[in-house]
């Protein structure tokens, strides 16, 4: 297929995951900040510092209000981070790529970010967000299962595919790592309460309690969202899914860059995952590690898959003369 | 003339069924059948951009009109023909330009018309591509005079639009009023993309593979990029944009996930101005660098081929009546609307003193740019446009005004008015020529207005070819549904003798044959 269109097509898929995340995270975090109890109000939140932090927004570490940032990560056109940015790039990306996607997917992006832009969302967001993240949410599982129920499995979707389970993998990695600070390594009560928040922000509150049988603290739940590979939203299941739909769209996947560097991060997270590795500072490595080995196979891709063509002068590999 | 009502308000005979389905359904329902197109439109992104009384608009959903254009069978047999006929003409023109100039040196087209014209194409000269086919997609501007004769008012074969409105008007109308077709066999159009494909397969070069088609697209911030998606997906090719494509010693491919991969044939949707700038317009980056050459080598196929423009222009329209005689020794089955030239000092003259009676038109420009009508022009206007004339009089062309037929039409409310109506209906030159039954029809929404454009404004009409059993136009041979299986007898005593002899009997009744000719 065009290199072109399977750039867009990855980066459809990682619009449209963004905005769920950001949106998941959102309600997560108001939720949490809602019920905190105010004499103690770190205990159970992930902080509206934090959430700016996670997105890259907020890099001199300004206090933070909570209308503001809900405001901004949610509705300011102007913020790339916001949802309704996401929607509308993902739209845009959609629109070129709709001769691709099923004619459903299609309308179901598009009536998406319709909907976003109507009415007076400013007033929806003060008197309770949770209607508005609903929505993208269940947007997001309409898209999703239209991918799965009306899309071709071939490469396009492949692609598609990818993009989306990359986000979700960087996403997930980014939470923890600001959810789950090492510096301060001794105030246990806060990061427990941060994971459990956390836990709830991704959705995998429930998950959790049926696959671990420990309480929501820090540690187990950052195994539970890197490694468990039944969860489908953990790092680990997100590298695994990765892996196969580049395995699909490659022609040569034995001779593929970011296939290799997929198959090693995946025996390497199943070997942590076995180690004991002490506390969750010790796990601050791994999410190092999987966050910058995600950023190389991202680059990996783009120059295999996007780049298209061989660079001018040189014969190409695989021409169908 | 209206086309529905005759005089004294009586509907033509074979339009009463669907004039009493309409006051069935009343304004309300119409209205509301409105509201809920606007709906379906916005959601599918079937929008375009226009420009309105304040302003451009985006994203306006494209207005389909809910009453139906009807056009009965022989009507339609006279109007593909006589298309059929002008097309092939125009075609042999294109041929003759870059060749041999027959046509210049019997003195019936002037070279200086052809050569001064911005579409003439010198990069092409001497090329002929497969098949001899230049105009291989055209969408033809027709009208109806006050006698209801057709007359053909423009011909597009450069990259005409329009066909994927047809298409999804259509399917919009089953959906919104599915009871207006009840009293009617309306022939399909859905076949289009499906004939364009094999118009595009065949006159690609010969390869070992199925060929590769793509469609090229300037990019989604062409106003009808659309329809260059639908096209794409509807034919199940890739739709590209110049930095997709590459021409690596004379053979085009395309930038894919695994390398470059050849393309055959090309249906581009973009002037010849910007194709290549090595070739033509140096500065533009919507271009191939080196594909005309690799046009010119033969080693693609590209839809509608380059140097068409000459065919297309609005004062070479003036003479394809002529054309039809010259190359095909018939009689034009379709005449033209009366054309001034302006080189002609004579007509000139004439012209200028009927200013205020007739339409002036650019030759260069489409879609409605530039177009001034006499009779709705204030003096003064006027006066500057003799003046444009007088100096520049090869840029500009005059015609008769024509009082376009009308066809009820759906107001907001739902009321039901005459509005005016052109018809634009498409051809694919393949093979053979194959003409879509019907059009596009496009519906000025203002009373009086003969404004149809959709960048101005102007909505669209599904256009319905009436399936006629009488007539010269059969369907399609068609395979007789299979039989379904006999349950054997029980009353009877099962599967004996007599049940299975009638079963046999059944099957070996000879399948009903039709005759069948191309659509």
């Amino acid at each position: 297929m065009l290199a072109r269109i399977a750039h867009e097509l990855f980066w459809l898929g990682r619009n449209l995951v963004r905005a769920e995340h950001t949106a998941r995270m959102l309600d997560g975090v108001f939720q949490a900040d809602v019920q905190g109890r105010p004499d103690d109000p770190a205990g159970v939140t992930l902080g509206w510092g934090s959430i700016l932090a996670i997105m890259g927004a907020n890099p001199e570490g300004l206090p933070a209000r909570r209308d503001d940032v809900l405001e901004r990560l949610t509705l300011d056109a102007d913020d790339p981070a916001s949802v309704v940015s996401c929607v509308a790039r993902g739209r845009e990306g959609a629109r070129t790529v709709r001769d691709v996607i099923s004619a459903e997917m299609w309308e179901a992006v598009n009536t998406t970010n319709l909907t976003l832009l109507e009415g007076d969302l400013s007033a929806r967001l003060r008197t309770g967000p949770y209607s508005f993240y609903q929505y993208v949410k269940e947007r997001s599982a309409l898209f999703w299962g239209l991918t799965r129920r009306t899309m071709l499995r071939d490469d396009a979707s492949a692609f598609l595919i990818a993009g989306g389970r990359i986000e979700a993998a960087d996403m997930v990695l980014r939470m923890l790592r600001v959810a789950l600070p090492v510096a301060d390594a001794d105030d246990t009560a806060a990061r427990d309460g941060q994971a459990l928040a956390l836990l709830q922000a991704v959705g995998g509150f429930q998950a959790f309690r049926r696959a671990v049988p420990g309480p929501p603290n820090a540690q187990p739940v950052a195994r539970f969202l890197l490694f468990e590979r039944a969860y489908p939203d953990s790092v680990a299941a997100s590298v695994e899914s990765l892996l196969q739909s580049i395995e699909q769209a490659d022609l040569n996947p034995r001779n593929s860059e970011p296939v290799l560097r997929l198959t090693r991060l995946g025996a390497d997270l199943e070997f942590r995952r076995r180690s004991e590795i002490a506390g969750v500072g010790g796990l601050h490595g791994t999410f190092e590690f999987i966050q910058s080995e995600l950023a190389q196979v991202d680059q990996d891709i783009a120059e295999r898959y996007f780049a298209g063509a061989a660079a001018p002068g040189v014969v190409a590999t695989h021409v169908n003369a | 003339m209206d086309e529905v009502f005759g005089p004294g308000g009586v509907p033509h005979p074979e339009l009463v069924p669907l004039v009493a389905e309409l006051a069935r359904l009343g304004p309300e329902q119409l209205a509301a059948a409105g509201r809920r197109r606007d709906a379906i439109f916005m959601q599918q992104g079937i929008t375009f951009d226009a420009t309105g009384e304040d302003g451009p608009v985006k994203d306006r959903p494209f207005p389909l009109d809910l009453v139906p254009r009807v056009i009965p069978a022989t009507e339609w047999t006279h109007i593909k023909r006589g298309l059929a006929q002008r097309i092939r003409a125009l075609n042999h023109f294109v041929d003759d330009v870059y060749h041999g100039r027959e046509i210049v040196r019997d003195g019936i087209v002037p070279w200086k018309l052809i050569v001064s014209r911005s579409h003439f194409a010198r990069a092409v000269h001497g090329v002929r591509p497969p098949g001899g086919v230049y105009c291989h997609v055209a969408g033809c501007d027709m009208v109806r005079d006050s006698d209801g004769s057709w007359k053909v008012l423009e011909d597009n074969v450069r990259t005409p639009s329009g066909i994927s409105y047809v298409l999804e008007n259509r399917v919009a109308m089953t959906r919104l009023v599915p009871q207006l077709f009840q009293h009617y066999r309306v022939r399909p159009v859905d076949h289009y993309p499906q004939l364009l494909l094999a118009a595009l397969r065949a006159v690609a070069p010969s390869t070992d593979d199925e060929a590769t088609v793509v469609v090229w697209t300037p990019g989604p911030m062409n106003s009808a990029y659309f329809e260059h998606a639908f096209l794409a997906r509807q034919m199940g090719v890739e739709l590209v944009e110049a930095s997709d494509l590459v021409v690596r010693d004379d053979v085009l491919y395309m930038r894919t996930t695994s390398g470059l991969q050849r393309v055959h044939s090309v249906y581009r949707r973009l002037d010849d101005d910007f194709v290549d700038p090595l070739e033509f317009r140096p500065d533009s980056l919507l271009g191939v660098p080196g594909l005309v050459r690799a046009y010119r080598a033969g080693s693609v196929a590209i839809a509608n081929a380059f140097g068409t423009g000459v065919a297309d222009d609005k004062a070479v329209y003036h003479y394809v009546p002529e054309m039809v005689r010259y190359y095909l020794s018939e009689e034009p089955i379709l005449q033209n609307v009366k054309t001034y030239l302006l080189t002609d000092p004579e007509q000139l003259h004439h012209v200028l003193g009927r200013l205020d009676e007739l339409v002036v038109k650019p030759t260069g420009e489409s879609g409605g740019k530039g177009v001034v009508i006499g009779p709705s022009t204030p003096k003064a206007e006027l006066e500057k446009v003799a003046k444009y004339v007088q100096a520049e009089p090869e840029r500009y062309i005059a015609q008769e005004i024509v009082k376009l037929s009308t066809v009820p039409t759906a107001g907001v409310d739902g009321t039901v008015a005459p509005r005016h109506v052109d018809l634009r209906p498409f051809a694919v030159f393949g093979e053979t020529i194959k003409i879509i039954p019907g059009g596009l029809t496009r519906v000025a929404m203002v009373e009086g207005s003969m404004i149809v454009n959709s960048s101005q404004g102007g909505g669209s009409k599904d256009t319905w070819v009436l399936e006629d059993g009488t007539d010269a136009e059969r369907e399609e041979p068609t395979i007789p549904a299979p039989l379904p299986p006999t349950m054997p007898d029980l009353r009877y005593g099962g599967w004996t003798g007599q049940a299975q002899q009638q079963q046999q009997q059944q099957q070996q009744a000879p399948a009903p044959t039709t005759a069948g000719e191309d659509a």
